[in-house]
């Protein structure tokens, strides 16, 4: 134990210091980036699977079919391969298929199609019976899901959310892989291919306490919003 | 109270709100099997009057209830509501109508996330009012539903009679012309039940709003129904003035809901008790007049016959009360046919033959 203190002590924060500070500020960056143009498109993606599924306010077959299928095919593959795979279209995009911008790109497409399914599966479980109570009173369509369908399912899709962000860090730690950085590159580059664990678990600890916030934060909101 | 005769002007009045002619709708399943959920119904609705549909769960009145506000569609006949076919309009044009009309459920269905006030305001912000408007009406009927002390109450934190309570002033609050209640009542208990009720009668009658009630409760017919119409597997088997339809006594199959309901008829297994320990013949005597009932039963020893009350029960409707007596009358043949006879000047009189109890 006092050996690990001394390790810590000794190391050449003159140097580790800035280098994970950029780090988390470059994980940061690319996991609010990347949230904040995911969370959208999952969110209507998300809202499109739940109404168009049949007995839905918006039901129609083909544009559920063929939404479904995409989230589908698109969800399973690992993030490590589609981070490969998509570089083409990244170079179409962001202009260069490697670097920070280029895992955000991934991470969007990644992003989008697991929040549609998480936001899906929170509006799946709000009682028919509210959505009917505003089509009685003559509400139109896109009021009921503005006023009625999110708001009623807002708790858990709080919830949801702050999974997906944590998962969005998962992601980010593999930026690495195409030039970027961030916290997994600064474990794997400065701490794991020099032999230095101790430097690869200063990138762990910073990750586990970025998490702990994030769920507490997602937890007080939700149970806010919840009135629990 | 004269609700009898305000009852009758509105009925004679001819403003019917809501015309079903000749609507079916039926449900295809995947492997051309299909329900018929309504089939061939065919009422009328005026304004002011209180309309109650009766009959057991799967009779389909869920969906007969929800074709007038276009939430079902029929598959054919046509549903006349506020004076435009419903049944012919495109989802959009059906929206207006549905302003017009309140609907209050089961299971209430508020909205959690919203408070009281929140979901009273709801129809008003949908209806286009302006903010102040808006306050004012909500207010206005939360003291009508006598809950203006938990305006900023969240559903949960209410009992269910009150949540009901709420789904009615919600109902109400943008002045509809007509009010469905869809079981309004069935999952609240006997006490909060009549509260409900109460309020909903107060609705047609301080108000002056066209109630359409379905329910499976013969209590809620009672209290509040002017006409009713009884489902039966899809079809609407009697309609009319409440008083009628229950005091008379029918000898139909279609009416054992009514029967079964009131409790004021034997059913065979009671009809096998009675006859074990009771001789003499079975009358069952329909109390539309109980004075004069009284006055005949009263004339037994003069045509020394005797009687004794074998079965029997009497509801009181909204506007009057009957029931049905069964009788084990004993004497000649001669005497017990002329005390039949003279109870027949009374109402309705039925014999029940003995092969009926084996």
């Amino acid at each position: 134990m006092i050996g690990l203190i001394d390790t810590y002590r000794d190391l050449d924060w003159d140097f580790y210091g800035p280098e994970l500070w950029e780090a988390v500020l470059e994980t940061v960056y690319m996991v609010a980036f990347a949230f904040a143009i995911a969370g959208w498109i999952g969110m209507v993606l998300g809202v499109l699977l739940y109404t168009t599924r049949e007995g839905g306010l918006l039901s129609n077959k083909p544009v559920f079919w063929v939404l479904n299928f995409i989230v589908n095919t698109i969800r399973p593959i690992p993030f490590v391969i589609l981070l490969a795979a998509i570089q083409p279209a990244t170079i179409l995009v962001i202009g260069t298929g490697i670097g920070n911008h280029a895992v955000i790109h991934a991470m969007v497409w990644a992003a989008s199609f697991g929040i549609a399914r998480i936001v899906e599966q929170n509006l799946v479980s709000i009682d028919p019976g509210v959505i009917e109570a505003a089509r009685a009173m003559g509400a139109s369509r896109l009021r009921i899901i503005f006023t009625v369908i999110l708001p009623e399912a807002f708790g858990p899709l709080i919830l949801g959310y702050t999974f997906v962000i944590i998962a969005l860090i998962d992601m980010s730690a593999l930026a690495g892989i195409v030039g970027g950085g961030g916290l997994g590159a600064f474990a794997i580059q400065e701490g794991y291919n020099r032999f230095r664990p101790h430097v690869t678990w200063l990138a762990v600890i910073v990750v586990i306490i970025m998490v702990h916030m994030l769920q507490i934060l997602g937890n007080r909101l939700a149970r806010k919003v919840l009135r629990r | 109270m004269s609700s009898e005769s305000t009852a009758d002007a509105r009925r004679t009045g001819g403003d019917p709100l809501i015309t079903f002619q000749n609507v079916s709708r039926t449900f295809t399943g995947g492997k051309a099997s299909s329900v018929t959920a309504v089939d061939d119904a065919s009422f009328t609705v005026q304004r002011g009057e209180v309309y109650g549909v009766i009959g057991f769960s799967g009779a389909g009145k869920s969906t007969l209830i929800r074709m007038i506000n276009g939430l079902e569609r029929p598959t054919s006949g046509s549903v006349t509501v506020l004076g435009q076919e419903i049944s012919a309009l495109s989802e959009s044009k059906i929206r207006h109508i549905r302003k017009r009309i309140g609907m209050v459920f089961q299971q209430f269905n508020l909205f959690t996330s919203r408070n009281v006030a929140g979901n009273v305001a709801y129809p008003l912000k949908v209806a286009g009012w302006g903010k102040e408007e808006r306050e004012r009406r909500v207010a206005e009927l939360l003291d009508f539903v006598g809950l203006a002390d938990k305006a900023d109450s969240y559903p949960e934190q209410l009992s269910g009679g009150q949540k009901q309570r709420v789904g009615i002033a919600r109902a109400l609050s943008a002045k509809p012309d007509i009010l469905l209640a869809d079981e309004s009542t069935s999952a609240l208990d006997p006490s909060t039940t009549g509260e409900v009720l109460r309020l909903l009668r107060r609705a047609n009658e301080e108000l002056g709003i066209t109630i359409v009630a379905i329910t499976h409760e013969m209590e809620v017919i009672r209290a509040i129904a002017d006409r009713v119409a009884v489902m039966d597997k899809g079809r609407i088997v009697e309609e009319g003035n409440v008083y009628d339809i229950f005091s008379n006594p029918r000898e139909d199959a279609e009416a054992t809901f009514v029967g079964s309901a009131l409790k004021d008829r034997p059913t065979a297994e009671d009809l096998t008790r009675i006859r074990q320990h009771t001789k003499g013949r079975l009358v069952t005597v329909s109390l539309k007049d109980s004075a004069a009932v009284g006055h005949a039963l009263g004339r037994a020893g003069e045509l020394s016959v005797s009687f004794e009350i074998v079965h029997g029960g009497m509801n009181t409707t909204k506007d009057s009360h009957y029931g049905l007596l069964t009788l084990a009358v004993n004497g000649d043949d001669g005497a017990v046919n002329r005390f039949i006879s003279e109870l027949s000047g009374t109402g309705a009189v039925q014999e029940i033959p003995e092969e009926a109890s084996a």
